[in-house]
């Protein structure tokens, strides 16, 4: 079943287009890695798929709504895992952790986790997933290295996960288990995998992973095929 | 067992706390009976007076108050500046001479600005005669103080770390402090230097009773006499001069700031178009017939002796006026600081931000004493009406700081907490409050040095603390009662900033969470 | 008053008391018009300073205690009758006011009603005697004290409701209002100025179209000699109260 469609996409920048004549789709189950070197429109194309990016021509859909204007409970399906984190440096560990979950919740929770954090299974789970000790929960973000700081940022939970280079920084084993653990490879009980995910990636010897690969140059999709058909000499195309 | 956490942004909340006893004791005395009059002020404001003595004379006061306010503005800020740069830590850091020279210098400063602008403007104007000057050197001092203060300590937060590593390439002292501050500091100072301007706006305004005129003025005798039509003639006219400046400011700052660096020749020109406001509104004033620099000449008192100051010491009532100004203080403070917050968070749409900017410039625009009248009318004397006349006053100055500081932040965190589904008003309150708290709270301890002093105008809800026996003081001549009070305030205002500056120092470093323990 | 006088004139607005004391003592203004209180405290704090005239109706200058009727307060016979305001809210006009507190003050100290005694422990400070009709009008206050010309002004101009705010005493009479002026004028200006100003006051006339407009808006009908024996009172007053020092 398709869940995002994106036809004739552009979507303008400074001087060339940041995203241009994007056609794609993503159905459900689908574990793609996104492809591309520095500015070739990775961060971009997944702000248009997660909305926070108005599209400037084409059509860019969620289950045949509009992207960009998607109400609150339909957003809560979409999780984004942003390059630069964007975590709030005021506050604690286990604040959040929970400001990932905002969606689940009323107005009401939102306000009583920032007075007092609450200790849900969920945000436990999460914990112990991504490995961090429980100790941390409380220290504020400030005391954390880049590492852990990286994984408390994995802390949503939806039908499409998209993340946007979450994983330099971390040392290679885990980041090898982050990688499984988010593309449902490694079986983990205690997080619910999203079912399906985008997730942008420098290191091309993790696409093993994934079942797709989309490779950006200058904005353009140019590579977009399931991995068990891509030829690996191909991604050196898209870095130069 | 439960814990509250403090962090910067709970302690946003927690004056809000004031909130509820003010406004039951408010709400159980209020009664009807002062129903017609406030109706004639709300009315008069769709009815103003088109007197044409009226407008006129708001006319005129309004273009001398206006340059007053100009004139203590660029004083205030330019001098403001160079204080706050010397009474910074990282100044003496840099050239490696101990901080507490900031420190020493920042307490001094404590002094004047201890003192409310009308209080400076009667001792100034006791010792040097009546003069249109009064009014602008009684806004200069503390605003000077004030701005130093705020700067200084935005210079420490934000170059801390810069200094440590610039300073390690072995640059010299001076250019290590500019380069340190200078490119964050600039949008800094150019904001907080945009805002002053209409906090010297209403200043000259209530400075207008010293024979300078001006719009002051104006408001004054209409209000004495409840011509509530004429009043809102003035009123009006202020505040579309008060919106017009921040319009003025709000375009001039986005287009000096829009640069992605600082170049000199921007900042020369700034330099040179306030040299020519400046120059322009000393010609405008001698165009009004007003000169600045007549009838200056030195006039003292009776230096009171020590069996003075015992004996006035006696005759005041020492704990049931501090307990009284705190009070007040603290009271008209959760107002102030805890509303806007918990407003904007409730209706944090577009359009509802854009009403409450309304509502705050509102309040900003009718003074203290004049919403001291209007709540006297609907509910009977006490300390909650006059907290929250002070109060709602200074609610105004608050919203609009933390708008302002809202408007410029980045759009990143709220766009990733919004699109992860979260409802708006949590997007708010994880996305633009709690990245604002700090720099909120900074301008809420500011704010209670402020209403520390403004305690003094609300006498008419019963003469309530320090601020109003300054008044009694003055007005009978009490030399040495008028300086021990004065000085109970410096001691007040130096011993609230050394326990904010503590207080902010152990929330900012302090290793582990702090948290309150409640029982289950 | 400036072509009577032959020199420059002019008219300088201070709407504060304590400001336009400073502003005598400093010699920056050298006639002023002060209320009873503020003109004793200017010419004590001012060398040589000469009280030169008053309105006619000052000589005879009464305050008024007025009452919200819903405080059942009624019509005093006596000053003993002020001991009723005990515990009520009760507020005064402008802290440095002569017929909106001081007077007041006094004859309320007279009949044994100390400020501590009213409800709240202080009294209120209305600010002007406008605010103060309005403030017992509306009931916020129970009762109040003004100056009996403002009073009288407001009643003739409907903005009193009799229903809700009666007087209930009115004090004897006192010096109030006067103008003073610098005594060095004569010096500055040539000898015998002062005089002639005085005369030129005094001469003041309602047959005149300026000067009517200038009395009316004194609420006077002339102005008359006066001398600052005339506000021994209210020094002695002003001392006892320690409004003047």
């Amino acid at each position: 079943m398709k869940i995002i469609e994106l036809s004739k996409v552009f979507v303008k920048g400074d001087q060339k287009h940041r995203l241009s004549n994007i056609n794609m789709s993503i159905c459900s189950g689908e574990k793609i890695a996104l492809i591309g070197a520095n500015g070739a429109g990775k961060s971009s194309l997944i702000s248009a798929i997660n909305g926070t990016l108005k599209v400037d021509m084409g059509n860019a859909t969620w289950h045949g709504s509009d992207l960009s204007k998607l109400k609150p409970r339909q957003r809560l399906q979409i999780a984004t895992i942003w390059q630069d984190l964007r975590l709030i440096e005021e506050l604690n560990v286990i604040q959040n952790i929970n400001s990932g979950a905002l969606g689940y919740h009323n107005f009401i929770w939102s306000l009583l986790n920032i007075f007092s954090p609450i200790e849900s299974d969920l945000c436990l789970s999460y914990l112990e997933a991504v490995q961090l000790p429980k100790e941390l929960l409380y220290k504020p973000l400030k005391e954390l290295s880049g590492g852990q700081l990286k994984r408390v940022a994995l802390r949503q939970k939806a039908n499409l996960l998209l993340a946007d280079e979450p994983i330099a920084n971390l040392d290679q084993i885990l980041l090898k288990e982050i990688i499984e653990l988010l593309t449902g490879k490694k079986k983990s009980n205690s997080i619910i995998i999203p079912e399906t995910v985008l997730i942008s990636i420098h290191d091309t010897n993790l696409i093993n992973s994934f079942t797709r690969v989309i490779g950006l140059y200058e904005g353009e999709i140019i590579i977009d095929k399931p991995t068990n058909e891509l030829d690996l000499s191909e991604l050196n195309s898209l870095y130069h | 067992m439960k814990k509250i956490y403090l962090n910067h942004t709970t302690l946003t909340f927690f004056p809000s706390l004031a909130i509820i006893p003010v406004f039951i004791a408010f709400l159980r005395e209020s009664h009807s009976g002062g129903f017609e009059i406030v109706s004639d002020f709300f009315i008069a404001i769709i009815y103003p007076s088109f007197n044409h003595v009226v407008i006129e004379s708001a006319w005129r006061g309004l273009q001398v108050t206006l340059c007053t306010a100009l004139l203590s503005w660029i004083f205030s800020t330019s001098i403001g500046i160079m204080l706050a740069v010397i009474s910074s830590n990282v100044f003496w850091k840099a050239f490696d001479i101990d901080e507490s020279v900031g420190v020493f210098i920042r307490r001094c400063l404590a002094i004047p600005r201890a003192i409310h602008e009308l209080v400076w403007g009667l001792l100034l104007q006791a010792f040097l005669g009546l003069s249109p000057l009064i009014a602008i050197l009684a806004i200069s001092i503390p605003y000077t103080a004030i701005v130093s203060r705020v700067l200084s300590d935005q210079f420490d937060s934000i170059s801390q770390d810069n200094l440590i590593a610039i300073k390690q390439t072995g640059s010299r002292p001076l250019s290590t402090f500019i380069t340190a501050s200078i490119n964050k500091m600039i949008p800094i100072i150019i904001n907080y230097g945009g805002y002053r301007l209409e906090c010297s706006l209403r200043s000259a305004t209530l400075l207008g009773v010293f024979g300078l005129g001006g719009i002051g003025t104006e408001l004054q005798l209409s209000f004495q006499s409840l011509e509530f039509r004429e009043m809102w003639t003035s009123f009006w006219m202020l505040g579309l001069l008060m919106l017009g400046l921040e319009n003025i400011i709000a375009l001039f700052r986005n287009k000096f700031l829009s640069k992605a660096t600082l170049s000199w020749k921007s900042l020369r020109n700034l330099i040179i178009t306030l040299f020519v406001i400046f120059i322009f509104s000393l010609t405008w004033l001698r165009v009004l017939d007003i000169n600045l620099f007549t009838d200056i000449s030195w006039h003292h008192i009776t230096i009171p002796s020590v069996i003075d100051f015992w004996q006035a010491s006696l005759e005041l009532e020492w704990i049931r006026l501090i307990t009284g100004t705190l009070l007040l203080t603290f009271l008209s403070a959760g107002i102030a600081i805890g509303i806007p917050p918990i407003t904007m968070m409730l209706v944090p749409t577009r359009l509802g931000i854009k009403l409450q900017s309304c509502l705050w410039t509102f309040l900003r625009l009718i003074p203290a004493p004049i919403s001291a009248m209007i709540l006297l009318l609907c509910s009977s004397p006490s300390i909650a009406v006059a907290a929250l006349a002070l109060g709602i006053h200074n609610l105004g100055v608050m919203g609009r700081l933390l708008k302002e500081g809202i408007d410029q932040q980045n759009n990143n965190l709220f766009n990733a907490i919004q699109a992860s589904g979260a409802n708006s008003n949590s997007t708010w309150l994880y996305a633009k409050l709690t990245v604002q708290s700090r720099s909120y709270l900074a301008y809420a301890a500011y704010r209670m040095d402020v209403l520390l002093r403004e305690t003094a105008v609300v006498g008419l809800v019963g003469g309530v603390g320090l601020g109003w026996q300054l008044q009694e003081s003055l007005s009978s001549f009490y030399w040495a009662q008028v300086i021990l009070v004065i000085i109970t305030f410096i001691s007040m205002t130096i011993i609230g900033e050394t326990i904010s500056d503590r207080f902010s120092r152990y929330l900012l470093n302090s290793k582990s969470p702090i948290g309150i323990a409640l029982k289950p | 008053m400036s072509k009577e006088l032959n020199i420059p004139v002019r008219y300088i607005p201070v709407t504060s008391y304590p400001a336009t004391v400073n502003a005598f003592r400093t010699k920056s203004l050298d006639l002023v018009w002060f209320g009873g209180l503020t003109g004793v405290q200017a010419r004590l704090q001012t060398k040589g300073s000469k009280v030169i005239a008053q309105r006619d109706i000052d000589e005879r200058f009464h305050s008024v205690f007025i009452a919200n009727t819903s405080s059942n307060l009624t019509r005093i016979k006596s000053i003993e009758g002020l001991r009723v305001l005990k515990g009520k809210r009760f507020t005064f006009g402008s802290e440095s006011s002569t017929s909106g507190r001081l007077m007041p003050q006094y004859y309320l100290q007279k009949a044994g009603v100390k400020t501590t005694d009213f409800k709240g422990r202080v009294p209120g400070f209305s600010g002007s005697h406008d605010a103060t009709i309005a403030l017992v009008q509306s009931g916020s206050y129970q009762a109040g004290v003004l100056n009996e010309k403002v009073w009288e002004s407001n009643l003739r101009r409907g903005r009193i409701n009799p229903s809700k705010v009666i007087v209930i005493w009115k004090t004897p009479k006192y010096h109030d209002y006067h103008w003073l002026a610098q005594g060095n004028l004569d010096k500055r200006f040539g000898k015998g100025f002062t005089e002639k100003l005085k005369n030129t006051l005094l001469g003041f006339n309602k047959k005149v179209p300026n000067q009517r407009k200038i009395l009316n808006l004194f609420q006077a009908n002339r102005f008359i000699p006066s001398n600052s024996s005339n506000y021994n009172n209210i020094e002695r007053i002003g001392r006892q109260l320690k409004k003047i020092r």
